[in-house]
Parts: C-alpha cells; sequence; structure tokens
C-alpha cells in the first residue's frame, strides 16, 4: 500500500490535537485558534547552547550538563514539556541519573489520576461525542479556554452518525469567567448557563449526582443553586441518548478537587446504570498525556508531583511552553528545551532542542487518551532532538565513569 | 560466525522429532544444515542431551495497548516507585499490579527468561494501534505481533447493515491490516461493543443489533469469509458474545457454526463454558465444548486458564466488563467508548481458590485442555492478564504434566465447586512433544510464522534449552540457554544480552479502491484524517531497534 504523504500537520498547541493544519495556512499565518497561530509563529532557529549563560558548543553544553548532573545527589526531570520520544528518553535519562521525573501539568494530571487509580471512572473521545453526543454537561469549564476548536471540530459539525449536531443541548453548570459563546448552536439557540463560582462546585455537584442517585434531597438551595434547577439538570441527563460530562481538571484549581471530579465521574456510573452517558477529561498541553502513559509503560507507575525542595539539580524540558521556568531556588538549572526560552536570570546549561511538530517529526496523544496522532515538521530546522541531547548527555556520563 | 549445539535432545513436532538427539548449526540469525568440515565453528555449547525446542510463542497475551496502560495503572496501593538506583528493591508480590501488568521492559524480560521469544497483542483497537506499536516497540527481547479489532467499528457496520459485496469487505479487513501494522483479525463480542453505546446491555448470537439490525452471525460470517479470501493465515479470532454468563456454552456452541466450516479461533473458551446446572446455577460445560472443539475440525481455541491470585482484566469488550465491574476487587474498575471503533474495560479480579465461581472456572479451564484431543487445535494461555499473569505459564504446565500435583491443587478447591468438576477423573498428562506442539509449533502455524516454532533448517535460530526435571514447573521457568535469532539472551535463567525483537504483520493485496470511501467516511465523522490512522513501517522502526517482518501469506 502506498502511505500518502499528508500535506496536513497536527498542532501539538494544546490536547485537541488538531489535524487539520495545512502548509498553506502556516505559511500565510491564518488559523481560527490564538494558540496554533502563537504555536506556529514561533522562531526557533539562530540560537546556540549556552554554559552559565555564554555562548557554547553543543559539545561544551553536554559536557557541562553531564558534570551537573554527576554533581547531583538527587536530580529531578521536570517540565517534560515534549512528545512520546522525548518522553521515553527522559525516562531513560531519569533511569541513569536515579532522578525523580514529573511533568509541568502534574497537578492537574494527578487530580484526574487520583480518581482513575482509586475509584476507576467511564469516559468516552472525541469522535464518539462527534457521533452520539446530545447533551453535553460543561461541569466548571468552558474548555474553549484550553481547546480553543472543541465545538467547532466536536460539537457544531455538519454531520454525526446518530444525532442532530445542530440540536444538541449544551449546559454550563460552574465555572469562572467562562466564555459561553461557542456553546450558542449553529441556528443561535443559547446554551442555558446554571452558575456558580468554581470553589462551589463540589457541594453542587455532590447534589447532583445524589438527585441523579434518586437520593432525597432536602434543601431547596445549594451554593445560590435551586436544587430544583438541578433537579431538571438530573431529568435531562437520564433522558439523554449520551449524555456527555466534561470537566478540565487544570479548570478545577481548589483543594482535593479530585473529590469533585469524583462526584462527576459517579455521576456518570449512576447514569449508566439505565442510560447511557460518558465522561470526557479534556484539557491538556505540554504533552503531559503521552509523558504520562510512557512513564507509566515504562516504569510500571504515573509521573509524580515534584518535591522541588528535595532536589539538587533539574533537567527543565519546555518545548511547549517557551516561557515557562522551574520555580528559583533549586539549582543548578538544566534548560533543554524551547530555543525562543524566556529566562530571567540564565540557567546553568541551555541546549536548545528541535520542538516536536515544529522543527522535527513526533508523536503525540491527544487529551482523550486512545488516540495518538504523528507530529510532522511544519518548519524543519536541524536542531537536534531532545532524544539526541539526551544520548550525548549519557554518553558523556558513561564516559565519564568509564 | 557459526555457532554448534552438540547434542542436542529436540522435541519439534512441526518436523515430527521427539527427543532425537542432534547437533543444530547456527548462522547469521538461522538454523543451517551440517557446514563443510572446512567451515569455522566459532562457538559450540555442549549440551549433553538437555532439552532444545524452538522458541515458544504466546498467540494471545495482551502486552500493549490503551487498556493494558490503564490496568497497569489501577493499582496503586500495591504499587511504589521502583528506585533505579536499588533495583531489586522493590520486589513484585502477588497483589503487585506490575506482577499481573509488567511494565514493557520487564514484559520482555519475564517472556525470554522463560523461553519464550514472540508474543502477540491480541487485541489492537484499530485507532489505538500506533499506542500498542509504541509499547510493543518499548518490549525487548522477543518478537511481536498484533490482532486487530473489526466487528463493532461503525464503518463496518455501516457496510453490512447496507449490505455490501463481500469484496468491499475485504478490501477494508486487509486495509486494516496495512494501516494498523498488525498480523490477524479479531472481533470481540461481536456487534456487542457497538449495542452498549445504543444502551443495550446484552448481544446475543442471533440478536439483531438495535441500531445497524444485523446479527453477530452476520457479521462473523462476513470477517470469516474476508480473513479466508484475502489469505492470510490467522483464522479470525473471535472472543464470542456472553463472555463470563452463565449458559453461555451455548452460545460458543453456535458461533462454532457460524461461520459455515471456515476457519476460526475461539479466542479465552474457558470464560464461554459455562452452563447453568446446580443450586448456583453455575456449571461447567467443558465437556460440551471439548466434544465440539474435537468434531469441528475448523475450530481452534486457546483456553484462557485462570490461576488464583490478584490481576486486572483489561478487555475490548466493555459491555461485557460494565457487568463484571459489580464483582471488581479492589472495587473499581475503568470502562471507555472509543472513537466509533471500539471500546475497552479494564476490572480487578481476585480468583480465589475458596470462591466456588472461580474455583470452577480454575476446573473448566483444565477440563478443557485434557479433554481437547488434538494439541495442535488448543492453545496454552492465561489470557495474560486476564485469567493470570502469562509468569503462571510454567505452574500451569505442571498443572497438565503432572496428574498428581493437579489433583492435590483441586484437593484444596471450594468444596461445592470440586463436586460440580469431572476433574479428578481426567487422567491425562501432556507429553512434552504435546506442550511443545502447543506453545511452539501450532502457534506458528495457527499465526503464519513459517520460519518460527520449529527447529528445521532455513528457521530463525530462537531457541530454548532446559534440563529435563520431574517438577515441570522448575522446568520451564528457568530454561538454561535461551537463543534469540541467533544470539545467546539468555543463560541459567539470566538475560545476558538485550536485543529487540521485530514486529510480524501480513499484508494482502487489496483493492486500494476501497480507500475512497474510507477517507469520505474520516471526512465526515471522524475527529482525525484518515492518513493519520495508517502506521507507517519508518513508525514501526522509529528508533532504529524494531523493524517489520511482513508474511507473505496464502
Amino acid at each position: 500500500m502506498t502511505i500518502q504523504q499528508d500535506s496536513m500537520h497536527a498542532c501539538p498547541a494544546c490536547g485537541l490535537l488538531c489535524d487539520d493544519i495545512s502548509a498553506d495556512a502556516i505559511a500565510r499565518q491564518q488559523f481560527s485558534c490564538g494558540k496554533a497561530a502563537k504555536f506556529y509563529a514561533r522562531v526557533t532557529t539562530g540560537v546556540s547552547p549556552q554554559v552559565a549563560g555564554q555562548p557554547a558548543s553543543l559539545a561544551e553544553a553536554v559536557r557541562a550538563a553531564a558534570a551537573a548532573l554527576k554533581q547531583a545527589a538527587a536530580p529531578l526531570v521536570a517540565g517534560s514539556s515534549t512528545d512520546v520520544h522525548g518522553a521515553r528518553a527522559l525516562v531513560r535519562l531519569a533511569q541513569h541519573t536515579g532522578a525523580a521525573m514529573t511533568h509541568i501539568n502534574a497537578s492537574s494530571t494527578l487530580r484526574n489520576m487520583k480518581v482513575l487509580q482509586h475509584r476507576g471512572w467511564q469516559t468516552t473521545t472525541l469522535t464518539e461525542v462527534r457521533n452520539r453526543a446530545d447533551v453535553i454537561l460543561m461541569i466548571g469549564t468552558d474548555v474553549v479556554s484550553h481547546n480553543t476548536r472543541f465545538f467547532e471540530r466536536v460539537v457544531w459539525v455538519d454531520e454525526a452518525m446518530f444525532t442532530e449536531p445542530a440540536a444538541r443541548q449544551i449546559i454550563y453548570l460552574g465555572g469562572d469567567q467562562l466564555n459561553t459563546q461557542p456553546g450558542v448552536s449553529p441556528d443561535g439557540r443559547a446554551p442555558e448557563v446554571i452558575a456558580c463560582a468554581s470553589e462551589h462546585l463540589p457541594e453542587v455537584v455532590a447534589i447532583l449526582r445524589a438527585l441523579v442517585m434518586d437520593k432525597p434531597v432536602t434543601a431547596t438551595t445549594v451554593a445560590g443553586v435551586a436544587v430544583s434547577t438541578l433537579k431538571t439538570l438530573a431529568a435531562t441527563l437520564k433522558a439523554a441518548k449520551y449524555a456527555t460530562l466534561v470537566w478540565v481538571s487544570k479548570d478545577l484549581h481548589y483543594d482535593h478537587a479530585e473529590l469533585t471530579i469524583e462526584n462527576i465521574t459517579e455521576t456518570v456510573v449512576a447514569l449508566n446504570q439505565k442510560s447511557r452517558a460518558m465522561g470526557l477529561s479534556m484539557g491538556g498541553s505540554d504533552g503531559d498525556t503521552s509523558v504520562n502513559y510512557a512513564h507509566t509503560w515504562l516504569n510500571g507507575v504515573i509521573i509524580d508531583a515534584p518535591a522541588w525542595e528535595s532536589h539538587d539539580a533539574v533537567v527543565w524540558v519546555n518545548s511547549y511552553s517557551p516561557q515557562a521556568m522551574p520555580p528559583a531556588g533549586t539549582q543548578p538549572v538544566i534548560v533543554l528545551g524551547a530555543p525562543d526560552s524566556i529566562f530571567e536570570s540564565a540557567p546553568a546549561v541551555f541546549i536548545p532542542v528541535a520542538t516536536p511538530g515544529l522543527d522535527c517529526n513526533g508523536q503525540q496523544f491527544r487529551v482523550d487518551g486512545s488516540v495518538t496522532l504523528p507530529l510532522t515538521a511544519a518548519k524543519p530546522t536541524d536542531l537536534p532532538t531532545l532524544t539526541q541531547v539526551v544520548a550525548l548527555i549519557e554518553a558523556q556520563l558513561q564516559g565519564d565513569l568509564a | 560466525m557459526i555457532t554448534l549445539l552438540k547434542n542436542a535432545k529436540v522435541i519439534d513436532p512441526a518436523n515430527h522429532k521427539d527427543g532425537v538427539v542432534q547437533d543444530i548449526y547456527i548462522r547469521d540469525g538461522r538454523i543451517i544444515a551440517k557446514p563443510a568440515d572446512s567451515e569455522k565453528i566459532g562457538q559450540v555449547h555442549d549440551l549433553n542431551g538437555k532439552i532444545v525446542m524452538a522458541g515458544a510463542i504466546d498467540m494471545h497475551s495482551h502486552i500493549g495497548g490503551g487498556k493494558v496502560n490503564i490496568a497497569r495503572m489501577l493499582l496503586p496501593e500495591y504499587q511504589a516507585m521502583r528506585r533505579l538506583e536499588e533495583p531489586e528493591a522493590h520486589i513484585c508480590g502477588a497483589n503487585c499490579s506490575h506482577h499481573a501488568t509488567p511494565n514493557t521492559t520487564d514484559t520482555g524480560m519475564r517472556y525470554i527468561e522463560m523461553g519464550y521469544t514472540a508474543a502477540f497483542e491480541p487485541a489492537v483497537l484499530a485507532v489505538n494501534a500506533r499506542q500498542a506499536h509504541m509499547e510493543m516497540g518499548d518490549t525487548p527481547m522477543i518478537d511481536k505481533g498484533g490482532y486487530a479489532m473489526l466487528g463493532n467499528d461503525d464503518y463496518f457496520l455501516r457496510l453490512l447493515s447496507q449490505n455490501a459485496d463481500q469484496k468491499t469487505i475485504n478490501d477494508y479487513v486487509a486495509w486494516t491490516l496495512h494501516a494498523t501494522q498488525t498480523i490477524g483479525i479479531k472481533v470481540v463480542n461481536p456487534g456487542g461493543i457497538s449495542a452498549f453505546k445504543f444502551n443495550e446491555r446484552r448481544q446475543d448470537l442471533d440478536q439483531q443489533h438495535s441500531h445497524y439490525h444485523i446479527t453477530p452471525r452476520r457479521i462473523l460470517q462476513a470477517l470469516s469469509r474476508a480473513v479466508n479470501e484475502i489469505g492470510i493465515a490467522k483464522p479470525l479470532h473471535v472472543h464470542c458474545n456472553n463472555l463470563g454468563v452463565a449458559g453461555n456454552f451455548q452460545t460458543t456452541l453456535d458461533t462454532m457454526g457460524a461461520s459455515d466450516g471456515l476457519p476460526m479461533h475461539l479466542t479465552h473458551i474457558q470464560f464461554h463454558s459455562y452452563g447453568t446446572e446446580g443450586d448456583k446455577k453455575f456449571s461447567s460445560a467443558a465437556a460440551n465444548i471439548a466434544e465440539a472443539i474435537n468434531s469441528n475440525k475448523h475450530i481452534t481455541a486457546d483456553v484462557g486458564q485462570i490461576l488464583f491470585g490478584q490481576t486486572v482484566t483489561a478487555s475490548g469488550d466493555n459491555m461485557m466488563q460494565h457487568l463484571n465491574a459489580k464483582v471488581a476487587n479492589p472495587k473499581k474498575s475503568v470502562i471507555m467508548d472509543i472513537e466509533c471503533d471500539a471500546g475497552c474495560g479494564v476490572v480487578p479480579f481476585k480468583y480465589r481458590d475458596q470462591n466456588y465461581v472461580n474455583a470452577l472456572q480454575w476446573a473448566i479451564g483444565l477440563e478443557v485442555f485434557l479433554s481437547v484431543d488434538d494439541p495442535w487445535r488448543v492453545f496454552l494461555t492465561t489470557d495474560h492478564p486476564n485469567g493470570a499473569p502469562f509468569t503462571s505459564y510454567p505452574h500451569l504446565i505442571r498443572l497438565l504434566m503432572d496428574k498428581t500435583f493437579r489433583n492435590d491443587a483441586f484437593d484444596k478447591l471450594n468444596l461445592d465447586a470440586q463436586a460440580m468438576s469431572n476433574l479428578k477423573s481426567l487422567d491425562r498428562e501432556y507429553s512434552l512433544y504435546e506442550i511443545a506442539t502447543m506453545t511452539r509449533s501450532a502457534p506458528a502455524k495457527l499465526i503464519g510464522l513459517q520460519d518460527r516454532g520449529h527447529l528445521g533448517v532455513g528457521a530463525a535460530a530462537d531457541i530454548t534449552v532446559y534440563t529435563e526435571q520431574a517438577d515441570k514447573e522448575a522446568m520451564f521457568a528457568k530454561p538454561d540457554l535461551v537463543f534469540k535469532d541467533g544470539e545467546l539472551v539468555v543463560k541459567e535463567g539470566k538475560v545476558v544480552k538485550v536485543v529487540w525483537g521485530a514486529t510480524h504483520t501480513a499484508k494482502p493485496t487489496f483493492d486500494l479502491g476501497v480507500e475512497k470511501d474510507i477517507k469520505q467516511y474520516f471526512d465526515r465523522y471522524h475527529t482525525m484524517q484518515m492518513n493519520n490512522f495508517k502506521i507507517s513501517n519508518d513508525q514501526i522502526a522509529e528508533d532504529g531497534r524494531n523493524h517489520v517482518i511482513n508474511h507473505v501469506q496464502g
């Protein structure tokens, strides 16, 4: 079979991985998404490695990185904003150096993982939602702040196999400063908005779950929301052919938000006793799904939250977030990352590496977890890949040992 | 360089050798005929009559892909991060999910240490194939391959419900093999995974799908015919409807007739051999099933033996796993609908010998093993990790080869279960030749790996050397030597060299015109481009470790 060369690129700027980005759109910088525009506008050429803020050759920078790692008693691999190939390299580097490994989104990822690991859940993926969902409940999120084209690509589509897309019922439950405009249907039907501040979602979602489970609820309001409104919502969810309950763990940024997520997913479990419903966790960025998954199949355990204070060196990878840097205090910092990194103070070592999907090819997991897409170099450069740079550092470390 | 294995006691059913003492010569990863005396022998291993078999092949083992990785996550209460500077600090215990679902490195290491040189992931969701290959690509030591799941994907169900001709179906099936880089086709709960998305909770073989108005029987007919006509070796791999349900043996018997005599492989048949007799309305129908396998020569089966302990089950059958979630232990489960393509259900189980159902499941699996006459048509599996981890194969082999050992184990079971099993009346003890058949020759033949699973001239030098012992568990747990593609990789049960193996595929010719309609389907309904669904050879080879071995079949 001839494998046709795909002229479309998958955009890794968020977890949605829209794979309809044409070379032409990139050349003209025409996008319907600000995140994509920003990603493809990045300039990654003309940057050399640095040691202590001074330009250095790649070999010098590799030597300095290896020396810093050798001196460290407890290094940390962090940021980890990369793709599957980069994740594999970082896991290997962590194994060789005895480092712990974390990700820039560890705290939001772990909110979901706590629920998955201790309770399980029932979830779906984007193509199922696109073709089946008749009721979409957005809990504490507008999704579009993270995944700009969610409604364009998944909800208000031209065709679906098992439902009428334009007739979908969109409901927002809680959240702060949501952009609900994308929830307006193509024929101008406004979404239902049940307002409450994020911090009140724990009790509001708990009541919704109780109502779906037909438990007696004596209160008439909860956090300013009428229980009768939630009763109607519960009935809507039960009557749906395929209710989809959407959350973004980053938007549930209060203590023990995992309990809210558990109430969402257990509402789904309750609905599935008699009708059909599924959860959908959206958001995602910086290859968080890829790194957590690859870490799991390579090590048998998920990524961990960083304990910055217990480490004495940081390998920082920020390929999709050039502005991101580790908290000050843990030194030295070895950046293997975005050529267009922004430093307040120069790291000990800086080695610019190719960004998968921009400078080089790669593979990335979509936020819904089942789909992996190839990333193709939109603007190929000859920057070394993270895999190559890690291999050089490992060779240097081994050479030092020998 | 030529390697010589001197005085090997060869058990090689494909070549009808049962304990023939001979020399084996290896060059460039292959077994060669005795070279001329002038040729230099680089390495000699005098085996002094040790048992030599081809490397074993696991034809059904969940080793990679989304649901396996979820299974790896699911028992954190038993996990601790392995300290890599102290590799032995975390030793997997019986309850650890690392034991049931090891990471990719451990998967390869544990397999090769037991003399297995290949394993096939039997449930590759087509849309998730890229992940399955990434994980298999990170699995060292052994060869890999997969069976792509069809029969619940909306594209196929639309074709069938629109009465598409068989040629179109054949082209779609062949296209799927190419796109997903797999070597076989599997159907899981035909129509049932899809029906669950339409709020159905059971799907019987002759019950119409509530949306598509076609029956699972029709799905099995179309897919078994397609697999046969495109000419791949591996028969359609069938996970029947009604997995785990008391009384499901009738569905299984009926399914055997669904392919109109074309070859079909019924997988983890233990989970599909249940009757409804007795006070507890759960009984063994192993005798009926075994008798049907014996008389239906077009049917092969693997057992999916359960063994007692903690595991995490991972299945594409989200419809039945949603029901099984009620008996999860610990009480948690992950159920997914996936991409109008398939689904998955991941449910931890703790099989207990004092539990009536579990004890009987154990006995049913062994009854099937011992009652099917032809070891070429019954395969040794635990449906890893669903019945037990693959690391329990040596124990399972001893249960098959040692009647006293088996009966002693039986005597410890739940008493009600003992009363419902005829296991102790089965005197059969498998021979080494039969074990070699069911773990080497037969899987290679079934999958179409012409140069694996045997020790004839030209075969790949995947070779396992055992010391014959009375304790067959000890014998099969720790071979003396294992060669992978001619290289010595295991010595005294320890890996001495890391190799990476290859990915086996079957890519029959087909009419590429079928892609026009598939592309239109993707453009209309999917959330990815069709071209991104397809996996190239280069992507399999990605880090230069792996490569594709395509088998021209038919």
